[in-house]
């Protein structure tokens, strides 16, 4: 008989490097159109972050994520970063990413005062222009002022700059300093239905709530939660390598390693927790990896809510499930709860 | 109908696509031709910029199946390297003969370990071979690359390298590696690389004086990160002494300082393109064959290419840490936490790796976001001879959060809380101190409960 169980599971994740330095350069040169070109050292992998990258440099320039090229990965043209790992593109290469749109920024500002006859500190940038703070009607339009700083001033508008988040090392004794600049927070919620007579786990619903800082991106947000979620579930009930007596990796391939496949993965509920943290880009933090990180455990306190069986060992497979249920003897029955009809 | 008005129903066919159109999947192929006018979506036009659903700057490419990966793109005279891997666990390696392989037609170079200037790399600890020479720690080493016309012709040239093993004691379980009279995987060095501890408050006294203390083991798991893509590089040795390598890698810049490492090469001699990549999940973080793909490069004055086939990918690259769990936990009646202890064993496999970072992540996340005044975390990270853990998602983070959630919901249950009103009772606010004595801003955890909570509909009952 099928039996239903809800599990829930928060976490907590750290962003960037656990106190090593992890910096990140930028540059942003913009044309004399008013459009812009970002130069990264970091590379695609998947995960959208040169769009995002775009967006942070987009804003601080007062233009749009189309208007900016994104050219990444390519040590010969792009400044040093450490790299899409630890969580750390948005956060950390996004703060070099605006403090160089910033100083390509303040070029533009410097000509547009001498053009607009005020002092650059009364200017702002927004929809594509450079205006007077509170007197939006005084305007140039960027492409304007970056043609007039190249062409007329002889001072094109290139700004870089690098960003390392601040640490201080751990006591190595007990442990105390601080290994990380900021973190951020989740919770998971999964709805499983368990075959008592198989063992076997069917995850119907993950509901997520995940803290990011602001979302530069609420769509990829969602994109990585779902994928974080999808990987989650492999390493709850599927996923492992088992290796014979001689320590040789006995299921090296997808025939026998059991990936989940879309026929596994549920309903995905997503929300964006509101927060934002003033160190990073605009009030953002991160969320790669953190989308992966509650989604077994929160799996596995639903299975115990279902059919009383603590699996302490991951993954959670129909036969270690079963051999549980056996080992406890009777039949489940939890806090009143009733079983599923098949 | 003429032949005229069959090509003209024909044309009528394979009028320019416009839009979401092109995502379509013809039934038969159109030729390539793309608008010149390209849709842009508005959300990518908008200002402000942030916040916006801007669709991918890359997601076009894919959807068209226009995105080169590595194994797209290819070099006039390209040749293609396979890796012998060795097979064995723990071995002494007493002779390689190539000469088999060498007198392959087809087959342009050899390389072993001997000719790699500094065969040794890794993020941490330099302990990692980028070819095994005198020594195999897991089976999934590599012992000899071979760099040929055809992939095929590769394989078969494997096949002819000769390589004879003197076998070694191996460990493979973690807490046997643990012990003093354990087989050393790196000897002299002890088994256990590095260890983290974490201590604030008394925890005996706090543990004596809680209502209840609850104790639990949890173990994980070793998993891969299978990324569609698998690690695929490029190399190509100009004349002019210059290496340009085309690689999978997330991290360029940590690549092209191994690269100059291990080759002793000047850093303006290296040039590193990191291609858009098909799924990284912290398993492309450190170089792998691309030393050996420039040293073949250099060898033959050709291009060379090696692309990992999946049963490498699982083997010879980074994995996941299993991590031995065991939890010790003190609360009062009501369910606030006074005192913890943890003591995390991670499975270190071959290589350090990433292991530095995965332990002091597990041991500094391992309380969970609770707020514990008497708290010690012992982390131990150990070598075994199988294949190397390293950075995948999370760091520990995942296999410690199923560890104390699962602790969570058992002490729940004992003292007949509900798990998320626990939660809450514990969980971080604004201003807490972490495990390390650091005051944390923008904490928002028990603010996602509730959210989680709201959505899911927790507090309105069962179904």
């Amino acid at each position: 008989m099928k039996r239903r169980g809800r599990g829930i599971a928060c976490m907590w994740y750290p962003i960037g490097f656990t106190v090593s330095a992890n910096p990140s350069a930028a540059v942003v040169k913009v044309n004399e159109d008013g459009t812009a070109m970002l130069l990264t050292g970091t590379v695609e992998t998947g995960q959208g972050s040169l769009t995002v990258l775009g967006q942070i440099a987009a804003e601080e320039l007062g233009i749009a994520a189309d208007d900016v090229h994104v050219v990444s990965g390519d040590t010969d043209a792009t400044p040093m970063d450490t790299g899409a790992i630890a969580s750390r593109t948005t956060y950390v290469t996004g703060n070099a990413v605006r403090l160089a749109a910033e100083k390509a920024k303040s070029v533009l500002f410097e000509v547009g005062a001498s053009m607009l006859g005020v002092r650059s500190e009364q200017l702002e940038a927004r929809d594509r222009k450079i205006q007077v703070k509170n007197f939006p009607q005084r305007n140039l339009g960027i492409g304007e002022v970056a043609y007039h700083a190249q062409v007329v001033k002889g001072q094109p508008p290139i700004g870089s700059a690098t960003w390392n988040p601040p640490t201080v090392p751990m006591d190595p004794e007990t442990g105390q300093g601080k290994p990380f600049n900021t973190y951020v927070y989740a919770t998971q919620i999964a709805e499983v239905d368990v075959d008592d007579e198989t063992g076997e786990v069917e995850v119907l619903r993950i509901v997520a709530a995940h803290d990011c800082g602001t979302a530069i991106n609420p769509m990829l947000v969602e994109g990585q939660v779902e994928g974080g979620v999808a990987m989650g579930i492999g390493f709850a009930l599927q996923e492992e390598m088992l290796f014979d007596v001689a320590g040789r990796h006995v299921n090296p391939s997808l025939t026998n390693y059991i990936m989940p496949t879309s026929l596994d993965v549920p309903e995905i509920e997503v929300d964006i927790v509101p927060s934002y943290d003033p160190t990073g880009p605009f009030g953002a933090k991160g969320v790669g990896e953190p989308t992966s990180v509650p989604t077994a455990a929160a799996i596995l306190n639903a299975i115990h809510d279902a059919v009383g069986v603590r699996i302490a060992s991951l993954p959670a497979t129909a036969e270690k499930v079963l051999a549980a249920i056996k080992a406890k003897g009777d039949r489940p029955r939890i806090g009143g709860q009733v079983p599923v009809p098949r | 109908m003429s032949g005229k008005q069959k090509v003209q129903e024909r044309e009528k066919t394979i009028a320019p696509p416009v839009g979401v159109e092109m995502l379509r999947v013809p039934a038969v192929v159109r030729p390539a031709a793309y608008p010149i006018e390209t849709l842009v979506p508005e959300a990518r036009q908008q200002t402000p910029a942030v916040g916006q659903r801007a669709s991918r700057v890359d997601g076009r490419l894919h959807g068209l199946g226009q995105t080169r990966y590595i194994d797209d793109l290819a070099f006039p005279g390209m040749l293609h390297a396979r890796i012998k891997r060795a097979g064995i666990a723990a071995a002494r390696i007493v002779r390689i003969d190539t000469h088999g392989a060498e007198a392959m037609p087809g087959v342009m170079a050899v390389l072993t370990g001997a000719e790699i200037p500094v065969n040794s790399f890794g993020p941490s600890l330099q302990d990692q071979p980028v070819l095994a020479h005198e020594r195999v720690f897991h089976a999934g080493d590599g012992v000899a690359a071979v760099a040929a016309v055809t992939e095929q012709i590769a394989v078969e040239a494997l096949e002819k390298i000769v390589v004879e093993y003197e076998p070694l004691p191996a460990v493979f379980d973690p807490l046997e590696a643990l012990k003093e009279d354990s087989p050393k995987v790196h000897p002299p060095h002890g088994n256990v690389y590095t260890t983290k501890v974490i201590a604030k408050g008394d925890v005996e006294a706090a543990l004596a004086a809680s209502h209840r203390v609850f104790e639990g083991r949890f173990r994980t798991q070793m998993v891969e990160h299978v990324s569609l893509e698998p690690h695929a590089a490029i190399a190509d040795w100009d004349a002019n002494g210059r290496v340009t390598i085309w690689s999978t890698l997330g991290r360029i810049t940590l690549a092209r300082g191994d690269v100059a490492r291990t080759l002793k090469l000047a850093m303006n001699r290296i040039r590193m393109v990191g291609t858009i990549v098909g799924g990284n999940f912290g398993g492309k973080n450190e170089i792998t064959q691309e030393p050996v793909l420039a040293l073949l490069s250099r060898k033959t004055g050709r291009p060379v290419k090696g692309v990992y086939t999946r049963g490498e990918e699982f083997t010879s690259t980074t994995t996941r840490h299993p991590i031995i769990m065991d939890y010790k936990t003190g609360v009062t009646r009501e369910g606030k936490i006074l005192a913890r202890k943890v003591r995390l064993v991670l499975d270190g496999g071959a290589y350090c790796s990433w292991s530095e970072t995965t332990l002091g992540k597990a041991a500094i996340l391992s309380p969970g976001p609770y707020n514990i005044e008497n708290l010690r975390v012992e982390a131990y990270v150990v070598y075994t001879n199988k294949t190397m853990t390293g950075a995948m998602r999370g760091f520990g983070a995942p296999q410690v959060c199923f560890a104390y959630e699962s602790h969570m919901d058992d002490i729940a249950a004992a003292l007949k809380i509900d798990p998320l009103e626990i939660r809450l009772l514990n969980a971080f606010g604004e201003g807490s101190v972490s495990p390390t004595g650091q005051v944390l801003q923008s904490v928002v955890v028990k603010e996602s409960l509730l959210q989680a909570a709201e959505r899911f509909g927790w507090r309105e009952g069962r179904p």
